[in-house]
C-alpha cells in the first residue's frame, strides 16, 4: 500500500469527477452530456438501486456544467437527514436567492433519497420546485420511482439507472487495485460482488477494508464481512432460545450501547438471522418468529421504547426456544 | 408554660450531637471518614439519601457543630437558580482563602430532589459546577435518589444510604419526649403513632405533639380520633414488592397511586426487575407483554397528546404485571433483591457514544454524499474493520477525514492507542513538512530580496559610475 501520509476513502477517491469518466449507464450519460452542451436541463429524477451511479452522475453533471467551481452552484440535500420540509424550503430559498455570475442561467439542487419523504412533504416539495423554477433545477434521486408522487414525476425527466453487471463491478474493483498497487485475486473480487450485489459503493468499501488486511483474497473478504457484521445478534438469539433470558437481555443492552444500534436496526438483523440457513430451527418457527419481530417493529413505529420492546421479544423467543427443544 | 413561645417539638428535640442520631452507624462512619480525608477523596460531594425524618439533615448539623464547621446551608425554600448556587459557592471559597484562620466550612444543599423543576432553571447544572470548583466539602440530601433528573449527581457525588428508623428507636425517642414534657404516655397510643409514621421521626414527633401537647395524658382513643390516616409515598423497592405481591387488580393499582415513582421511572424499574421476581419463563413473558403494551400506550400519548390513555398504561403496568404469575404464583411473595435500572446508569454513557457516532456519521455522510443512516449501516462497520486490523492505515484515513480522538476510539476499540499513536506521529510529520515548506518559501523570498537588493546596489553603483563618468 502507498506510503502517503493520509489516505482517502476509495469510494470518494475513485468517484468519477466528470461525465466523461463514467463507465456505466452509457445511455443516460450520453443524454446528460447533451444537457451540458446546451447549457440547459429540465428537472430530473434519477431512480435505481443503490451504488449504480445516481449521485455520481448528478455531481459529474454539475462539474461539467460549471467547471471546477461547481460547488458554488449546487445545493446538496439528503431527504433522510433534513428534518422536515420547512428546512428544505428555507435552504432552497436562501440558495436560490443569489444571482449567478456565470453563463449557465440556473443553479442545481440535488435532493438525495427523495423517496424517503412522506407524500405530504413531496406535495410541499412540488410547490417549492415550481416557486424557484426560473433560477433552480432539481435533481431528485431515489431508489424507487414509484415512491415519488405523480405530480413530481410528471415535472421531471426520469432516468432509470440499471443494476451494474458482475463484470462491470469486478473490472472497476480491479482497476482500483491497480491504481492503489494492491495485490488482489480475481476470486476475491468475485466474492465482493457476491456480497454487495451490484452496489458499487458497498463493493469499494469492502475492497478497501480487505486491502487493509494485506491482500484482497476470498478469505480476507469474508473476514471483513464477518467482522463488519458481528455475531452478537446471533448469540443473543441463541441465548434466548436456550432459555437464558437474563443473559440475552444483558448482551442486547451491551450491543445497543457499543454499536449505537437502534431497536429497528437490531430487529432487522434478527430478521436476517432467522432466515439464514445455518440457524438450526424448525422451518415453521421461522415464520412464527418473523411475525413476532414484525409486531415488535410495529410497536416501535408507534412510538414505543426500544429496549422494553426488544426485551419483551427476547422473553417471547425464550418460550419459543423451549418449544423447539421439546419438539426435538 | 403559657407565657413561653411555643417551639415545634421537632425543633426542640432535634438531635444536637452525633450520638443523638440513632440507627445510622454505617452512614455516620462513612461521612466522618470522608470529611477527614477531604479533599483527598474520589468525589468531592456526598449525597445522603433516605426516607424523610430519618436524620439526614440533623446528622449534618450535628457533625458541623461538634467538629467546628461553619454550615452554609440552602434548602428547598431557598431559590435554586444558578446565580444563587454560584453565590454560595463563591462565598464558601473566597472567605476561606481570605481568612485562613477562620472556621472550616461545609456546604449543605438540602432536599436536592426539589431542585429539578422549572423554577430552578439550571439548578442541577449549577450544583455540578459547584462541586467541580468547590474548595470546601459539599453534602446534599435527597429522599428519592432514583429520580431520573438527579442522574448527573451519580457521577459527581458519593451516595450514602440512611435507613428508616426502627420501631424501638422511635419508641425510645417518643418516651423521652413524653418524660421531658411531663406527659403520661400509654404504650399502645405510642405504638399507634409509630405505626403511622413508618420510620419517619419527624412525623412521629409532630403527631405526638398534636395529641399530647396541653394534655397530661396520651391515650389510644385520642390518638385515633385526632390522627387521620396519612398517605405515604413508597420508595421504589417497596413499590415493587407490593406490586408483585398484589393478588387483586385493585390492589396493584393502589400501589401505584402511593409510589414515589412516576410512570416513566416505574417502567424502567419493572423492565429491570421482572425476571428477578418471576422465574417461570411464561410468567416472565406475560409480564413483559403487559409492560410492552403499556409502553405502546405511553408512546401513543406522546404522539397524540391524549393523556386519557395513561390510565390504560398504568393498568397494564400494575395489574397486568402483578397477575402475570400464573404458572408460579409463589414467586409473587419471594424475597427478591431488586436492582436499580441499569438503563439509567448506562444512559449517560449511551448518550455520549451516540453523540460521537452521530458526528462521525455526519462527517462520513458529507464526505461520501450519502445519508447518515447509510453511513452508519454501510460505512462505519467497514471502517471498524480497518481500524481494528491495520492501525497505521487507519490513522492515515483518520487524518484525511479529520476525525476526532473520540471518533477514533469508537472505531478502533481496543486498538485505539495504536491508531492514536500513528495519528500523532503522522500529524507531527505533516506539521513538520508544512513548516519546512514554509521555511523554504521564506528562504526563497529572502534570496529573492537579496538578489533584488544586490541588483539595486549594483544599479546604484552603475549609476554612480555613470555619474562620475559623466562628471569626468
Amino acid at each position: 500500500m502507498s506510503t502517503a501520509i493520509s489516505e482517502l476513502l476509495w469510494a470518494e477517491k475513485y468517484r468519477p469527477k466528470s461525465l466523461k469518466e463514467m463507465v456505466n449507464q452509457e445511455e443516460i450519460v450520453k443524454r446528460l452530456m447533451k444537457f451540458v452542451e446546451e447549457k440547459n436541463m429540465p428537472h430530473m429524477l434519477f431512480a435505481g438501486p443503490p451504488g449504480t451511479g445516481k449521485t455520481t452522475a448528478a455531481l459529474a453533471l454539475a462539474h461539467d456544467l460549471y467547471g471546477e467551481d461547481w460547488r458554488r452552484y449546487v445545493l446538496e440535500l439528503n431527504a433522510s437527514d433534513e428534518r422536515g420540509i420547512a428546512v428544505i424550503r428555507s435552504k432552497v430559498k436562501e440558495f436560490a436567492r443569489s444571482k449567478l455570475p456565470g453563463e449557465v442561467p440556473f443553479k442545481i439542487v440535488i435532493l438525495d433519497e427523495a423517496d424517503n419523504m412522506t407524500a405530504d412533504a413531496q406535495q410541499a416539495l412540488r410547490r417549492i420546485m415550481e416557486m424557484f423554477v426560473e433560477t433552480t433545477r432539481f435533481i431528485l434521486i431515489a431508489n424507487y420511482a414509484s415512491k415519488i408522487i405523480d405530480p413530481i414525476q410528471s415535472r421531471c425527466a426520469a432516468f432509470r439507472f440499471t443494476q451494474l453487471k458482475r463484470e462491470d463491478v469486478v473490472a472497476r474493483l480491479k482497476w482500483i487495485c491497480e491504481q492503489e498497487k494492491v495485490l488482489c485475486q480475481l476470486d476475491g473480487l468475485e466474492a465482493i460482488y457476491e456480497i454487495g450485489g451490484g452496489d458499487l459503493r458497498k463493493a469499494i468499501n469492502i475492497l478497501q477494508a480487505a486491502a487493509s488486511l494485506g491482500e484482497v483474497t476470498v478469505s480476507n473478504v469474508y473476514k471483513v464481512v464477518g467482522l463488519a457484521h458481528p455475531k452478537e445478534v446471533r448469540e443473543i438469539l441463541n441465548l434466548a432460545f436456550a432459555g437464558r433470558f437474563i443473559e440475552a437481555r444483558d448482551r442486547l443492552r451491551e450491543l445497543m450501547v457499543t454499536y449505537g444500534l437502534s431497536g429497528i436496526d437490531v430487529l432487522k438483523q434478527m430478521h436476517r438471522e432467522i432466515f439464514s440457513a445455518d440457524l438450526k430451527i424448525p422451518e415453521d418457527m421461522r415464520v412464527i418468529i418473523a411475525d413476532h419481530i414484525g409486531e415488535i417493529q410495529f410497536r416501535l413505529v408507534e412510538g414505543a421504547d426500544d429496549e422494553i420492546q426488544l426485551t419483551a421479544l427476547l422473553a417471547r423467543l425464550s418460550i419459543l426456544g423451549k418449544k423447539i427443544q421439546d419438539k426435538a | 408554660m403559657s407565657g413561653q413561645a411555643k417551639i415545634p417539638w421537632v425543633i426542640k428535640y432535634r438531635p444536637k450531637k452525633i450520638n443523638d442520631v440513632v440507627n445510622q452507624e454505617e452512614a455516620k462512619a462513612k461521612i466522618l471518614d470522608w470529611l477527614k480525608k477531604w479533599p483527598n477523596v474520589a468525589k468531592k460531594a456526598l449525597l445522603l439519601y433516605g426516607p424523610p425524618g430519618c436524620g439526614k439533615t440533623s446528622l449534618v448539623e450535628a457533625i458541623a457543630s461538634e467538629l467546628g464547621y461553619e454550615l452554609l446551608e440552602m434548602n428547598a425554600s431557598d431559590f435554586r437558580r444558578k446565580e444563587d448556587i454560584e453565590r454560595i459557592a463563591m462565598r464558601a471559597s473566597t472567605i476561606q482563602s481570605l481568612f485562613a484562620s477562620s472556621k472550616k466550612k461545609l456546604i449543605l444543599l438540602d432536599e436536592v430532589d426539589g431542585v429539578a423543576n422549572k423554577e430552578d432553571v439550571g439548578g442541577l447544572e449549577a450544583i455540578e459546577h459547584l462541586v467541580k470548583i468547590t474548595k470546601v466539602p459539599v453534602i446534599m440530601t435527597a429522599n428519592n435518589p432514583w429520580d431520573q433528573k438527579l442522574r448527573i449527581l451519580r457521577d459527581i457525588a458519593e451516595f450514602v444510604q440512611f435507613k428508616k428508623l426502627e420501631k424501638r428507636d422511635l419508641m425510645k425517642l417518643l418516651q423521652h419526649i413524653c418524660i421531658a414534657e411531663n406527659i403520661q404516655c400509654n404504650e399502645d397510643a405510642l405504638e399507634y403513632i409509630i405505626a403511622r409514621a413508618e420510620g419517619d421521626a419527624r412525623a412521629a414527633i409532630n403527631d405526638l405533639q398534636a395529641v399530647g401537647e396541653g394534655f397530661s395524658e396520651v391515650t389510644l382513643e385520642r390518638a385515633k380520633a385526632l390522627l387521620r390516616p396519612r398517605d405515604k409515598e413508597r420508595d421504589p423497592f417497596e413499590t415493587l414488592k407490593l406490586l408483585f405481591s398484589s393478588r387483586y387488580a385493585w390492589q396493584a393499582r393502589n400501589v401505584l397511586s402511593q409510589s414515589q415513582l412516576d410512570y416513566e421511572q416505574l417502567k424502567l424499574w419493572l423492565e429491570e426487575n421482572i425476571p428477578y421476581q418471576y422465574t417461570n419463563l411464561e410468567d416472565i413473558c406475560r409480564a413483559y407483554e403487559a409492560l410492552s403494551k403499556a409502553d405502546v400506550y405511553l408512546g401513543r400519548i406522546v404522539k397524540s397528546g391524549d393523556w386519557d390513555l395513561l390510565a390504560y398504561a398504568m393498568d397494564l403496568m400494575s395489574a397486568g404485571i402483578a397477575l402475570a404469575a400464573v404458572n408460579n404464583p409463589r414467586d409473587k411473595d419471594k424475597w427478591t433483591k431488586y436492582s436499580f435500572p441499569q438503563r439509567i446508569s448506562m444512559m449517560a454513557k449511551l448518550k455520549e457514544v451516540r453523540g460521537i457516532r452521530e458526528d462521525l456519521s455526519t462527517i462520513l455522510a458529507r464526505h461520501l454524499h450519502i445519508s447518515t443512516s447509510t453511513a452508519k449501516s454501510d460505512v462505519i462497520p467497514v471502517l471498524k474493520v480497518i481500524f481494528t486490523s491495520n492501525t497505521e492505515y487507519a490513522a492515515k484515513l483518520a487524518l484525511s477525514l479529520g476525525l476526532s480522538e473520540k471518533m477514533i476510539e469508537i472505531l478502533a476499540g481496543p486498538n485505539k492507542h495504536a491508531v492514536l499513536n500513528h495519528y500523532k506521529k503522522l500529524k507531527e510529520l505533516l506539521e513538520k513538512r508544512a513548516a519546512e515548506a514554509l521555511a523554504e518559501r521564506v528562504v526563497r523570498q529572502e534570496t529573492k530580496k537579496e538578489e533584488s537588493e544586490m541588483k539595486k546596489s549594483k544599479e546604484k553603483k552603475e549609476a554612480k559610475d555613470l555619474l562620475s563618468f559623466a562628471k569626468k
